[in-house]
């Protein structure tokens, strides 16, 4: 059946609506997907069913089953396979004819750089992560491809047509900085579930099971923003004793089948288990109980006691009899009070038990249990273990060890569904928003391709039923965007055979005050300040041995001011260049940075202060009329991406759209 | 250290055997959606059965996005076979090879194979079949969805549909190029979970007595400096306004000069000038003095017709909502306070403290609610208890819709105009779609021009009414050929001109926001659209044209 005039026929709708030429062309346009999850796996059969033939798509990440809600390419047989692989290969079932290359990677892989990039005609973006989205939005502004930004949360979604100096960049809108904590309240001080969930999951786990480091810089750090002497040097100690547990955690017997039980005998991970709550619900505890004025203003913690609360007659301080605090109390079916009292949103369903709370034995069974498990793996040949919301151990672990130090703190418990939640970022995520977006991403695409920019929206989806979505026009670059406002280059090296200063000599080359020549620069990656005016010690460094590679950028700002800064993407030299020559080919032209016009004045900001109603309460009412800019003022890029990055970790819901922000919902805590 | 670990292993085999709380894999899948509507409404979606009417690209795409989800059944009652076009647009067939086969089979095997525990059938016979049937045949769905079926058959099933509110609700969708609307034909449509944005009241202007005490109580003058930095703001609140009411004769500040005093008052309780919690008091100022009422939706409600015509045999939502405006005319005129306290800047113990005063009251008036019930005519035995808690816990967002039959609209010319005045751009695509369809099924397709539509369009509006540009636009966007391009387009199949184009693109996104939609009718959670939602892909614009 497969003759041309049924390809024809199949294909003519889409011919006739997409016209002739753009039609034609779609075979043989190359597009970049990143991302084969709830997005992209719609997107991929759109993409498919529109008649694009090229498909490059990458993940890198594999299936779990919580995917199969939406993620419709991808089958229960295939949890744990390549999400990039099994998507591609599901949609090519549907048409043989499409090429479909699928790459299991991290899109910040090295070997993805700039030119890499510039060898599609679009990018489309379908990922879930800010980092990532970030990562991209830069590589296509350097590359000059446009791209299609997508995101989704639960009712909530958002398309944006990016195109260099043309529209608004991924970062030319503020994003809401993730919510962090700082380190005393996570470590000595908690008062509210979340700091002890970020304890368990960013500290213990790691101190037990993850690399062996002591958590010191971010002690330093903490000591520099001038907290409590006293209180870090406890903490310090308390981190150096970690060592002796994990040596126990490590150097057991493994039981014959590699699993740690109740009966297996006088095992070392047991011993470890008891060892680690020890030392971190009752000996650290009593070390912080020593600094008296600590608790001079504060309710004090309560050291818990293993042998007691694992017999029963562990009683916390203050925990009567009442309904409110039983959670609090030892365990509630040693005492005959009914667990469902606790969970009223798992009455309806019995399989939702992970939804109930636990009482304070439970949770301590579950911490031997879940520490008998890490360290089993740990025996097994793992090197570290570190928090995926999906590995079940590890969500015991900080579920077990976070109810505990709530309880010791006097913080009303979490369930294992809730801590999931707030641990593991998880975003709600469902088809129908998926795949509103991914329509709308192709449409887009359309549109750039066709080059038929006046059509060209950003599109947001909305929780409002009488008006689904909003579409205004794409607005002009932001003027001091910290990013899209760069000016890019590329160059080409061998980064063990070039320095920085050929480096930065080599960009600013010999002009005469257009912007090139010579000048006082500092040099940035990512972050990373690599030299400046009164810092030399690396000029004469090869770019590898300050770990700067292909696939990186290295911002070269004008010490004055004076002009733009310089965004250079460090590629890859061709093969077949000699090895005679110099290790580097240069842009060509060399990059002509703008002269930045000093500000005279500097004015008020133009919108007059918002009104805010009674309640407080943002309502979704389109979009702002005016947005704040990220950068009002011409910046350094400074943010550390990697700090961001730990932040983002720790922190509660990342949420792409400023509007999201009402959904007041993960903030209610109800006493049930 | 050995008699440690003995301890331990006797210590933890003696406890309750496994109590790991891993979720079963159920619970695994559905996770992320769970966290949007919960338990109750992955099982209200468990326990649907959904009729699809046609099994075309966008159908099949409705489809999928409610598989995923975990709905109980899906039938898809097509007669047609698969055509080339269907082939390269549907993605719920393989390609060339379901080419000639059954449409609905082809579609039914492969959506199957998108979760093994909804049940799925094929029903290959036409739709004046089932319609013939009668309402005995639908009756066993709890949802019917059709997709592009002609016009005079969706005016019998629509009809069927309507005679009898037990009868399913009915989503019809029309699409044509990137132009397409929805609507959901239901007579009553009652939500108790709406998840509004706003949260409820604290009711700190008429503080409960207990609240009011504790407030009292707390001696701010002499307290320890970090305790009073850790005081929440709703204290802050009440105590400010009782000490307020106390100096001015038991009055709350009316004029704006007394509540830019009031404010002043707060900011001079303060004892040092970076007490955050004080300053979130100043911010929320108003809710001290701003009466808390009923709000005016659930107020409105109160005026329902449900209400005033109340029998045994109504549903427990309207003896739920009877109790309620009893409980709502007994001082002091409120909802049921909410146990949900949100966020605020306090320690631990200020705050569990504050929320066990809120859990205790709302207890209590939750306590008065259900004794009001017991006294009414249907008791609390006639309401599951869950339902009872569910609807105090969500009172203040509770929404009753009502609907209209479909063709409503069509039927009545002012009504089309004004709505073409208030909400052109949405009222032309639905003219423009409607008039298509009627078309299609009176005319041979070729005769379809933007002419005939054109004049269907005016018919239906009242004489003499001018068309705004917009509908013009519609029209380009159907596709439908003028007659100065009929002969250029003589060349190109029929189908290239049919205005019913099934877009991949439109049939994926129709896929998604339609399944939305029938999500929220059947969890009942969240507001529905109301009306007829107009589409229009080329600006990414919807909206609601009122019926």
């Amino acid at each position: 059946m497969t003759t041309t005039s049924s390809t024809t026929l199949r294909t003519a709708h889409i011919k006739a609506i997409l016209g002739n030429e753009l039609h034609s062309r779609l075979p043989s346009t190359k597009i970049l997907l990143v991302g084969a999850g709830g997005i992209g796996c719609e997107l991929l059969k759109n993409v498919v069913l529109t008649g694009f033939g090229d498909v490059t798509l990458l993940d890198l990440d594999t299936i779990d089953l919580s995917n199969l809600n939406r993620q419709f390419l991808f089958r229960k047989k295939d949890v744990k396979q390549s999400k990039a692989f099994v998507a591609a290969k599901t949609a090519n079932q549907f048409n043989p004819s499409v090429r479909i290359n699928p790459i299991h990677a991290n899109i910040k892989d090295p070997q993805f750089d700039v030119a890499w990039f510039r060898s599609f005609d679009i990018v489309l973006n379908a990922l879930d992560n800010l980092d990532a989205r970030r990562h991209v939005n830069r590589m296509c502004l350097a590359a000059n491809i446009p791209l299609v930004e997508s995101g989704t949360a639960g009712y909530l979604g958002q398309v944006q047509p990016i195109l260099k100096d043309r529209t608004e960049c991924f970062d030319c809108l503020p994003k809401p900085v993730p919510k962090s904590f700082p380190v005393c309240t996570i470590r000595s001080t908690p008062s509210q579930p979340i700091h002890c969930i970020v304890w368990a999951k960013s500290y213990l786990l790691p101190q037990l099971f993850g690399e062996d480091e002591n958590g010191g810089n971010e002690l330093d750090e903490a000591e520099k923003q001038g907290e409590n002497e006293q209180e870090i040097a406890t903490l310090r100690k308390e981190a150096q004793a970690f060592t002796l547990v994990r040596k126990a955690l490590r150097n057991s017997q493994p039981s014959a089948n590699g699993k740690m039980n109740g009966n297996s005998h006088a095992s070392g991970s047991a011993d470890a288990a008891r060892l680690a709550f020890d030392k971190v619900f009752s000996s650290d505890i009593k070390n912080l109980l020593s600094m008296a004025d600590m608790w001079a203003h504060r309710a004090p913690p309560t050291p818990l006691d293993f042998d007691k609360i694992a017999d029963g007659s562990f009683v916390l301080p203050g925990a009567t009899g009442s309904k409110a605090q039983s959670a609090q109390t030892n365990g509630k079916h040693v005492n005959g009070n009914g667990s469902q009292t606790s969970a009223p949103e798992a009455s309806s369903s019995s399989s939702l038990k992970d939804q109930k709370e636990l009482s304070l034995q439970e949770s301590l069974v579950l911490f031997v249990s879940s520490t008998h498990r890490l360290a089993a793996r740990l025996q097994a040949g793992e090197d570290t273990i570190s928090f995926d919301k999906d590995d079940d151990d590890t969500l015991d672990f900080v579920t077990a060890a976070s109810n505990l130090r709530s309880a010791a703190y006097g913080i009303a418990g979490k369930s294992r569904w809730e801590i999931k939640e707030m641990a593991g970022n998880i975003i709600p995520a469902i088809a129908t928003t998926n795949a509103i977006v991914a329509g709308i991403i192709v449409l887009q695409a359309l549109q750039v391709l066709k080059k038929e920019y006046s059509g060209l929206r950003n599109v947001h989806i909305q929780r409002k039923a009488e008006v689904p979505l909003s579409a205004c026009s794409v607005g002009p670059p932001s003027k001091n965007c910290a990013v899209c406002r760069d000016t890019y280059a590329e160059f080409l090296c061998d980064p063990a055979r070039v320095t920085l200063s050929q480096f930065i000599n080599g960009i600013l080359g010999e002009g005469d005050g257009d912007g090139t020549g010579e000048r006082d620069v500092s040099v940035y990656e990512a972050g990373r300040i690599l030299s400046d005016p009164d810092f030399d010690d690396n000029l004469e460094r090869t770019l590898e041995s300050l770990n700067v590679s292909r696939g990186k950028f290295l911002n070269i700002v004008d010490e004055d001011g004076e002009w733009g800064t310089i965004s250079v993407a460090i590629g890859q030299l061709p093969p077949n260049h000699s090895h005679d020559e110099p290790a580097f080919i240069l842009p060509s032209p060399l990059p002509l940075p703008p002269k930045i016009q000093k500000p005279t004045v500097i004015e008020p900001p133009s919108t007059p202060p918002r009104k805010r109603s009674a309640d407080e309460v943002e309502v979704l009412n389109g979009r702002p009329a005016k947005r704040p800019r990220v950068n009002d003022a011409p910046e350094v890029n400074m943010a550390s991406p990697s700090k961001k990055r730990r932040l983002e970790e720790d922190g509660l819901l990342i949420l792409e759209n400023p509007n999201e922000v009402v959904d007041d919902e993960p903030e209610l805590i109800a006493i049930d | 250290m050995t008699s440690d670990s003995q301890d331990i292993e006797s210590a933890t085999t003696a406890m309750s055997p496994v109590i790991t709380d891993a979720p079963d894999s159920k619970t695994r899948r559905y996770d992320r959606q769970l966290r949007l509507w919960a338990a109750s409404g992955q099982s209200a979606l468990e326990s649907s059965r959904i009729l699809v009417l046609s099994g075309t690209a966008t159908s099949t795409s409705i489809l999928k996005n409610l598989v995923l989800p975990g709905i109980g059944h899906f039938t898809i009652l097509d007669d047609a076979k698969v055509s080339n076009e269907d082939a390269g647009n549907n993605f719920f067939l393989e390609g060339p090879e379901s080419i000639g086969k059954p449409r609905a089979s082809e579609a039914v095997r492969l959506l199957r194979e998108l979760n093994e525990s909804v049940d799925g059938a094929a029903e290959l016979s036409d739709i004046s079949s089932a319609i013939a049937k009668g309402a005995s045949y639908f009756a066993d769905y709890s949802l019917v969805i059709a997709h592009n079926i002609p016009y005079s058959q969706l005016n019998q099933l629509s009809e069927i549909l309507w005679s009898d509110v037990t009868l399913p609700h009915l989503i019809i969708v029309r699409s044509a190029g990137f132009l397409a609307e929805f609507s959901i034909q239901f007579h009553e449509h009652t939500i108790i979970e709406s998840h509004p944005e706003m949260p409820p009241s604290l009711r700190l202007d008429k503080p409960f007595p207990a609240l009011l005490e504790h407030a009292r109580s707390l001696d701010f003058e002499n307290m320890d400096v970090t305790d009073h930095g850790h005081i929440p703001y709703a204290v802050i609140l009440v105590r400010a306004m009782d000490d307020w009411k106390a100096k001015n004769g038991g009055k709350a500040p009316t004029t704006t000069a007394e509540r830019d005093a009031f404010k002043k008052s707060i900011y001079a309780m303060k004892k040092k000038s970076d007490e955050e919690n004080f300053d979130e008091a100043v911010t929320q100022f108003r809710r001290a003095f701003v009466e808390t009422k009923v709000p005016m939706d659930v107020a409105d409600l109160f005026q329902d017709q449900g209400l005033t015509s109340l029998t045994p045999q109504s549903s427990p939502f309207f003896h739920l909502l009877a109790a309620l405006r009893e409980f709502c005319s007994r001082p002091p005129h409120t909802l049921p306070l909410s146990a949900a306290l949100p966020d605020m800047k306090a320690d631990t113990k200020n705050y569990v403290h504050l929320q066990k005063l809120y859990k205790t009251q709302s207890e209590k008036e939750k306590d008065e609610f259900k004794e009001i019930l017991a006294q009414s005519g249907i008791g609390v035995a006639g309401v599951e208890m869950g339902m009872v808690d569910d609807f105090v816990k969500n009172c203040h967002g509770l929404r009753i819709l009502r609907g209209k039959r479909w063709g409503a609209l069509d039927a009545n010319p002012t009504a089309l105009a004004s709505a073409l005045l208030s909400s052109p751009r949405e009222a032309a695509t639905h003219l423009a779609l409607s008039s298509v369809s009627v078309l299609l099924e009176q005319t041979p397709q070729k005769a379809i021009t933007t002419e005939a539509v054109t004049a269907h369009v005016l018919n239906l509006l009242p004489k003499g009414t001018e068309l705004p540009s917009e509908v013009e636009e519609a029209l380009g966007e159907v596709h439908v050929p003028s007659h100065s391009h009929l002969d250029e387009s003589a060349d190109l199949t029929v189908s290239v001109r049919s205005p019913t184009a099934d877009l991949p693109n439109t049939a994926a996104f129709l896929g998604g926001i339609v399944a939305q939609e029938a999500i929220k009718m059947i969890t009942k959670q969240y507001v529905p659209v109301n009306g007829i939602c107009a589409i229009d892909l080329i600006g990414c614009t919807t909206g609601i044209v009122r019926v």
